[in-house]
């Protein structure tokens, strides 16, 4: 199955400054933006790249679940791409 | 007028943060992913030593780019999900904005897109069978901008960004990106302006990867030597295996350098793995 829709998600966690203040705020709803399948929502919902990427996350793409976690959310990383 | 300078370089985005603080802070997420590597983690030395030897790598790049006064410099990189996702990965893109910006950190960029070349490479490919996608706007990101920070800090001329897909499969094999790089010196023969080039990316590393950390400095040694004697025309024959085996998939963006260079022999070559995730690898050819 096509995991678009999850790299989806993440692609706009990195590259859509309103999908990740809406995504800090509430992740649940932001997901509900996108078609996911349970799986895929439990898997982001862990904030957990490697899991995403066993659902067919591109590993690129799966690294930006870790904006949302408390202790990274001020990495320098995240000020390039 | 013709290809006057060839140039490949590393774009590890740690070669433009600050060893301290900012290492520290990449590390510390490069080894969540990859928790196996922190025993190889470099001390506040060993980051100054690697910026020191990276700037004086640079230094000798953008000396040769300098002596050869070009009037354009193109820079053959990969994107990585900033301006293509999976709704369309272009196999080969040539831009056609008429200029380019971006950010790395505190850094900004602003460069003119020479546009007249672009048109020309694109349509030469037309006629050869090779059939770039395009488009008029994109975004730099440290692909490009890490190694222009070194090499042409200041826009004193314009740039012609070049896409190749070596993040997503399925990606070019070497021979289709030699070829790629043999048409653009067939260009730059035609043209009226003296054309530089630059391939960006590699070496080995594994990003977004299970084996994330790892770097193959053996495979990297043994392109390196290929490429002081003159021999890049064999890495054409290397299979795409070959190269994702050793974590070189961005070796593609210097592959279509070597399609600009041919037989010749690279002027210099320097290499340092920087212990976290990348082999840094910079090379210049005069021309």
């Amino acid at each position: 199955m096509s995991a678009y829709e999850l790299n989806r998600l993440l692609f706009d966690l990195k590259m859509n400054a309103e999908t990740y203040n809406a995504a800090l705020a509430d992740l649940n709803a932001v997901m509900q933006r996108y078609d996911l399948t349970a799986e895929e929502q439990e898997g982001l919902g862990a904030r957990d790249p490697r899991k995403l990427r066993q659902l067919g996350a591109h590993g690129m793409l799966a690294l930006y679940i870790m904006r949302l976690h408390p202790e990274f959310r001020g990495n320098i990383y995240w000020t390039q791409k | 007028m013709a290809l006057v300078a060839a140039l490949a370089a590393s774009h590890a985005p740690n070669i433009l943060l600050e060893p301290g603080a900012e290492w520290e802070d990449f590390m510390e997420l490069h080894y969540r992913m990859a928790p196996h590597g922190a025993s190889s983690k470099p001390s506040l030395d060993a980051q100054q030593r690697l910026r020191r030897e990276a700037e004086q790598a640079f230094a000798m790049l953008r000396a040769d780019l300098q002596a050869a006064s070009p009037d354009v410099l193109i820079v053959v990189a990969n994107d990585q999900f900033v301006n293509f996702s999976f709704n369309n990965i272009p196999t080969f893109f040539v831009t056609l904005a008429d200029e380019v910006k971006g950010q790395f950190t505190r850094h900004k960029f602003h460069y003119r897109v020479h546009k007249e070349l672009g048109r020309a490479v694109l349509n030469a490919g037309m006629e050869k069978g090779i059939d770039f996608s395009f488009g008029e706007y994109v975004e730099l990101q440290h692909t490009q901008v890490v190694p222009l920070y070194f090499v042409l800090p200041e826009p004193t001329i314009p740039i012609l960004p070049i896409y190749v897909n070596t993040w997503v499969d399925p990606i070019p094999t070497p021979r289709r990106c030699y070829q790629v790089g043999e048409l653009i010196r067939a260009v730059a023969a035609a043209a009226r302006e003296r054309v530089a080039i630059l391939g960006t990316g590699g070496l080995s590393h594994f990003p977004g990867s299970p084996r994330i950390g790892e770097i193959d400095t053996q495979f990297d040694h043994k392109l390196l030597e290929l490429l002081r004697e003159g021999k890049g025309r064999r890495l054409a024959d290397f299979s795409l295996e070959q190269i994702l085996q050793a974590g070189d998939s961005e070796f593609l963006n210097w592959m279509v350098v070597l399609g600009c260079v041919g037989d010749a022999k690279a002027s210099e070559t320097f290499y340092m793995p920087d212990h976290v995730a990348t082999g840094w690898g910079f090379v210049s050819w005069k021309l």
